[in-house]
């Protein structure tokens, strides 16, 4: 069984850890906020892609749902 | 392989439509309005806030937007236009919050595509309209919130004028 010592520092590792992860989230969100324009839309169209799949497990698919074959 | 098609070709044929008085204004709202603000979000059409041009007697209709869209060759699905490969969903603006909304947007090059796009503190607002509240808008209002440039009074002042709330 761990001392209390031991789970204090457990415990003290994991907020570290969450708090980096937290910080690595808001810094992604940030650098995202900052592209230009077109690679923004760039982005839209990558993330068609990976939730279209997503939606489709759960409902039927709208006609117009579907990725964009446009240049950003 | 991509087609030739571009983001920028739709932003022009909006402006088309309003030179030739489709429409009388409109603003780029929804989904990509945010891209335009803050990070990419997924979205799968383009919704465009317009006032219309009022016809005598008549209800607000879209009738005039869809007849011009077909005679240009931009398909009808559902309640989308397709226009230059992108789903576009026009929205008469309601009420005084989404014609405000209209009239405050912002003007922001696109590829050398000068479009109005509504402002955060207006998205926020209509975001937060009881007609159009789901838990994916509040969450979204939520998230423009955290806009470091969003003008925290403007929004106050919105939401206080409208009778919204988070």
């Amino acid at each position: 069984m761990d001392s209390p010592s031991e789970r204090s520092a457990e415990g003290s590792t994991s907020d570290a850890l969450l708090e980096k992860l937290r910080e690595g989230k808001s810094a992604l969100h940030r650098r995202h906020s900052e592209l230009a324009l077109p690679e923004k839309v760039r982005l839209v169209m990558e993330l068609q892609r990976i939730v279209l799949p997503l939606i489709a497990r759960r409902r039927p698919l709208r006609s117009w749902e579907r990725p964009w074959e446009i240049e950003p | 392989m991509l087609s030739a098609m571009a983001f920028a070709d739709t932003l022009r044929v909006l402006n088309t439509m309003k030179a030739e008085g489709v429409v009388e204004e409109y603003a780029i709202a929804g989904a990509m309005a945010i891209v335009f603000w803050t990070e990419p979000v997924p979205t799968f059409d383009l919704d465009v806030l317009v006032e219309l041009h009022p016809s005598a007697g008549a209800l607000v209709s879209l009738d005039r937007v869809y007849r011009w869209a077909e005679s240009r060759g931009y398909p009808a699905e559902e309640e989308h236009v397709v226009i230059e490969g992108l789903p576009t969903q026009f929205l008469p603006a309601p009420d005084p919050l989404a014609r405000e909304a209209i009239s405050s947007a912002v003007k922001v090059d696109y590829e050398g595509v000068v479009v109005p796009v509504v402002r955060p503190e207006y998205l926020i607002g209509l975001y937060l309209h009881p007609g159009a509240r789901t838990a994916k808008r509040r969450e979204r209002a939520a998230m423009l919130m955290e806009l470091p440039t969003l003008d925290r009074q403007l929004v106050d002042e919105i939401l206080r004028r409208h009778g919204l709330s988070f």
